[in-house]
């Protein structure tokens, strides 16, 4: 580990024990720090941009409320990450009863001008097919493929044994593989 | 080659494989054009789900932060009854365990005392400290004076009793203490492993 990783691990550390003892603004630094990886995995769980903030904001108080409990054996952002990903599938549990799934493409991310229509349509997919895996499978391919977790890491973030990580991503990668053909042969 | 490495291709591709079943993926996929083909879907994939967009700039971190701030709920303020118990419930093992070694040297200490006491060793002033067994037989000689008619193995049995079962009184509570002691220990456990699961459905 580099001294510069060292001393912000001791730094995240100093600023947990501080939001532990209830300093607001030492939580608020953790929730800078965290916050792109915690509306990415929310995002990339629910697949729409406008729910992942809310989900995200959602996470990161239900980590405030709990942050009592939380004992630094695991990364804070693994201990985030379970929570973001529980919410997320909260979220998207509220949101089925209500909305189409496949309708929310519409209120997918911005991707600027630049990106070309062929482009848009292969984000699109993607999104359509990850959204469409179960979402215990869905949980593990995103902390490994978009956080780049470890099996180990994504184990202890979901609370499940390496054997089921190693299993229901192979599960998700070759359902992708089958509804992403396509777009793999163009690769 | 025919046994293909599949079921490993995804490990290996994330690098979570070691020693032997590494050489072993290594070794095939330097054989079988089946498997490095699967590998290079495998990594094809991984390139599209990256390439895909993500959420996007939305709301500007401070906002972010400051929206997440304005949320917060008060933390109630844990009474120190509460505290105390959280404490002593941590504590718990420890007392466990000290009330269990304790337990032991008392077990151990009687047993030497007692051992030297009938050896003769503490002398006459300490003999009376001797545990009357005649006290002990009690059942058994309520039973003879009653004239109660048992046979032998009545007899031994009532013996065995009246000395607090095959092993002793000593021995007899020396175990109640252990099993006692296992018991709140497992009940701890239990108590624990309840929380930390509790800790995980957050």
């Amino acid at each position: 580990m580099s001294s510069q990783s060292a001393s912000s691990a001791e730094t995240e550390l100093r600023l947990i024990t501080q939001a532990q003892q209830g300093d607001r603004r030492a939580f608020g630094e953790l929730v800078r720090r965290h916050r792109e990886g915690v509306v990415n995995v929310v995002y990339r769980m629910c697949g729409d941009a406008n729910l992942a903030e809310d989900a995200a904001q959602e996470a990161f108080i239900r980590a405030w409320q709990h942050l009592p409990s939380y004992r630094p054996r695991s990364p804070f952002r693994n201990w985030v990450y379970r929570i973001a990903t529980n919410v997320a599938l909260d979220a998207l549990r509220r949101e089925r009863e209500t909305v189409d799934v496949d309708a929310l493409s519409l209120a997918a991310s911005d991707e600027g001008p630049e990106t070309t229509m062929e482009e848009k349509e292969r984000g699109e997919r993607v999104r359509q097919a990850v959204l469409a895996l179960p979402p215990a499978s869905r949980a593990v391919l995103v902390l490994r493929e978009y956080e780049g977790l470890s099996y180990r890491e994504i184990a202890g973030t979901l609370n499940i044994p390496i054997g089921t990580v190693m299993s229901r991503l192979n599960y998700a990668r070759n359902r992708l593989r089958e509804s992403l053909t396509p777009y793999l042969e163009v690769l | 080659m025919t046994d293909h490495v599949t079921a490993w291709l995804g490990a290996y591709h994330d690098g979570e494989l070691r020693g032997l079943r590494l050489r072993q993926v290594e070794t095939h996929l330097a054989h079988c054009a089946t498997c490095r083909a699967e590998l290079e879907r495998l990594r094809a994939l991984a390139t599209l789900l990256q390439e895909s967009p993500a959420a996007g700039d939305l709301t500007p971190p401070e906002r972010f932060v400051a929206q997440v701030g304005l949320r917060l709920p008060r933390r109630p303020e844990r009474p120190t009854w509460q505290r105390a118990m959280e404490i002593g419930w941590r504590l718990a093992p420890v007392g466990l365990l000290g009330a269990w070694a304790y337990g032991q040297a008392v077990f151990v200490v009687t047993g030497v005392v007692m051992d030297a006491l009938q050896m003769g060793l503490g002398g006459d002033v300490v003999a009376g400290l001797l545990p009357v067994s005649q006290q002990r037989l009690w059942l058994a000689e309520v039973f003879s004076l009653s004239n109660v008619g048992l046979n032998d193995a009545g007899r031994i049995m009532l013996r065995m009793l009246s000395n607090g079962g095959p092993l002793g009184w000593g021995v007899m509570l020396h175990l109640l203490l252990s099993v006692v002691i296992g018991l709140l220990c497992c009940s701890w456990l239990a108590s624990w492993w309840a929380r930390r699961q509790h800790r995980q459905q957050i």
